[in-house]
């Protein structure tokens, strides 16, 4: 009795070995430990079956055509060039730092177990096993990441549309999942968050696009993420919010320190409600200085609310 | 169910021959260790492996197992020389986590990890560092570094905290149990003193920072692993019900609900667990108008608002005179 796990692996060895691509026929003769090949199709179910189990694992199990044969059959093989990963020469050292990395960080529903066996098992490598951050995932964000390798446009919904992009980057901001690349209808750089994807996401061929040297800064904040005309706030934070405006905005939003502690940033703004909803955060351990414009906004809603 | 169980023996075997092929005959031990499996596991594997090969089966065709003095030697699976390659989800899996753990304060830039990352990438037909970009939170400079110092040293600390849900400042001694990254922020797990109670305090927050020459005094009941929602309200929080317009929709999305209630055309009612009011006050004073009716929150909105706007006025008279 053939085990199933046996039969997988002969039909693993003998896709990779063959040099030409093998009829579910000639499958049946090499592999041992299939049903018979009759009426009853008992055989082409189990081949089926371990077609997409090995595909299910990422083997690439490809259909041609056999050459030469008149009605045409279907031939299966794997390309060893497309089964193998090359070697990406990890020292020690770097494949024990990448143990602990995956081991350090929770990616909701990604595993990296059987990448890590992939590079050559776990080394001994002393980790203590607390989990110092989790990052939530998206369905959509794998095939992103090769779309992203393999320079393939994708197409989705978004906010009601479709839309097209050359995909250049995906980042993890604020607590979302980020794509920026070339949106083909807007013909500009645009940046979408990833759990408003609607739909399927289709992706097209590969190498399609040249990708962009990265650019600077990451994820632009809220009140960056409209097409307002742009205007720049400057916004007064006392001395107890200060420390954590300055962190939170970058050094280089710094405008002014005062002897009390407190600051003055510039912000630049292209969503103005936005912008109302950061300023709200410091309640009254902030004012907006400038431009006018801002700061009336501001009074003229709050002078709705205290009624 | 054998079905699963076989596929994922057939992983790890398909990782695990070219590494052994690879090598003038492993240990069992380290193989094992590896590989994550027992002494058992591992020679029934390695004893199906041996029944293996390509037609006609005949033993030149066959792969070669040998196993002799507790090391392990596979030949003839030329063909198994290269593991395969990683699929999108394990590329995506390594390279995230490696940029999370780079993006952690106090990360070598230049470290194994980040030369790793960048060969692994260049497998992947992306630059290092290029196609995926991970910000853990803001942190105020050094103190993520000092806290999971403190904690693996089991020190107390002393910080000084603005309590965003109070508006207020406070200092306080905490034993610090557990330091991670969760929804884009920082966070201290911690037994705070002054509070006399378990509580989680936002690093970007903590203004001070103090390590004390004391161990901690108590240590947590059970590992507080981070989750990816941080929110838990408490039974005894007071419940505020609102009214929203349609296009409020992401309180529903951003924040925990006791209740959701549809009102027709877009509108909605929800209950909101609020155990602080000056979260109260800033989520009533973005929402404005799209708040048509509020239950449990007589006078927040015109309290906060007035305040608020005192600071205004206080400029607009000093300037006119």
């Amino acid at each position: 009795m053939v085990s199933r796990l046996e039969r997988l692996l002969n039909l693993t060895a003998a896709l990779l070995t063959a040099t030409r691509p093998l009829s579910r026929g000639e499958l049946h003769e090499r592999v041992p430990g299939y049903p018979p090949d009759d009426a009853k199709g008992s055989f082409r179910r189990a081949f089926e079956r371990d077609k997409e189990a090995l595909r299910d694992m990422g083997i690439p199990v490809v259909v041609e055509e056999i050459a030469g044969v008149d009605p045409p059959v279907d031939g299966y093989r794997i390309p060893r060039d497309q089964y193998a990963l090359r070697d990406p020469g990890l020292e020690p050292d770097e494949l024990a730092a990448i143990h602990l990395a995956a081991a350090a960080v929770q990616l909701e529903g990604l595993r990296g177990t059987e990448a890590l066996w992939k590079l050559g098992g776990a080394p001994a490598v002393t980790a203590d096993d607390q989990t110092l951050a989790a990052i939530p995932t998206i369905p959509a964000l794998a095939p992103l990441f090769a779309a992203v390798g393999e320079r393939r446009p994708v197409t989705f919904g978004y906010r009601g549309q479709v839309r097209t992009v050359d995909p250049h980057r995906l980042s993890f901001a604020r607590g979302h999942w980020y794509l920026d690349g070339y949106d083909h209808d807007r013909q500009a750089l645009r940046q979408f968050r990833l759990d408003r994807l609607e739909g399927e996401l289709d992706v097209g061929p590969p190498a399609s696009f040249e990708r962009p040297l990265p650019g600077e800064g990451g994820a632009p904040r809220p009140w960056e993420m409209g097409e307002e005309a742009p205007v720049e706030a400057r916004v007064h934070v006392d001395a107890d919010l200060a420390g954590w405006a300055v962190d939170h905005l970058g050094p280089e939003a710094l405008a002014a320190t005062h002897g009390d502690g407190s600051v003055e940033v510039t912000l630049r703004v292209t969503n103005r409600e936005a912008f109302r909803s950061f300023v709200i955060g410091f309640l009254d351990h902030a004012e907006i200085l400038a431009p006018e414009e801002l700061r009336e906004d501001l009074v003229g809603w709050l002078t709705a609310l205290a009624g | 169910m054998a079905r699963p169980a076989a596929d994922a023996r057939l992983r790890r075997l398909l990782a695990l021959v070219p590494w052994v092929v690879a090598r003038d005959g492993p240990t069992l031990e380290e193989v094992c260790a590896r590989f994550g499996l027992g002494s058992d596991e591992l020679v029934a594997d390695l004893d199906l492996v041996f029944l293996c090969g390509v037609h006609p089966f005949t033993p030149d065709s066959l792969i070669e197992v040998v196993i002799a003095d507790g090391r392990v030697w596979i030949r003839y699976a030329d063909y198994l020389e290269r593991p395969l390659r990683l699929t999108p989800e394990e590329g995506l899996a390594l390279v995230a986590a490696g940029a999370a753990a780079l993006a952690v304060p106090g990360a070598d830039p230049q470290g194994p990890l980040a030369t790793g990352l960048a060969k692994l990438a260049a497998v992947l037909g992306v630059e290092p560092g290029d196609a995926v970009d991970v910000e853990l939170g803001p942190a105020p400079e050094g103190v993520v570094e000092a806290l999971r110092g403190a904690v693996a040293a089991r020190r107390q600390i002393e910080i000084d905290y603005y309590a965003y849900g109070r508006d207020e400042r406070s200092r306080r001694v905490v034993d610090p149990h557990t330091v991670f990254a969760a929804e884009g922020q920082w966070y201290l797990q911690a037994y705070c003193h002054l509070a006399e109670n378990d509580r989680r305090f936002r690093i970007d927050r903590i203004r001070g920072l103090e390590v004390l020459d004391r161990p901690v005094a108590r240590v947590p009941a059970e590992s507080t692993a981070p989750a990816t929602s941080v929110f838990e309200p408490r039974p005894g929080d007071p419940r505020v019900v609102l009214d929203l317009e349609a296009g409020a929709r992401w309180v529903a999305e951003q924040y925990p609900l006791e209740a959701l209630e549809e009102l027709g055309g877009g509108r909605f009612r929800v209950t909101l667990a609020v155990s602080e009011r000056a979260w109260l006050e800033r989520l009533l004073l973005r929402l404005g108008p799209a708040v048509t009716a509020a239950r449990g929150a007589d006078g927040v909105t015109e309290g906060a608002a007035a305040r608020v706007l005192a600071r205004y006025r206080r400029r607009l008279a000093s300037a006119g005179t």
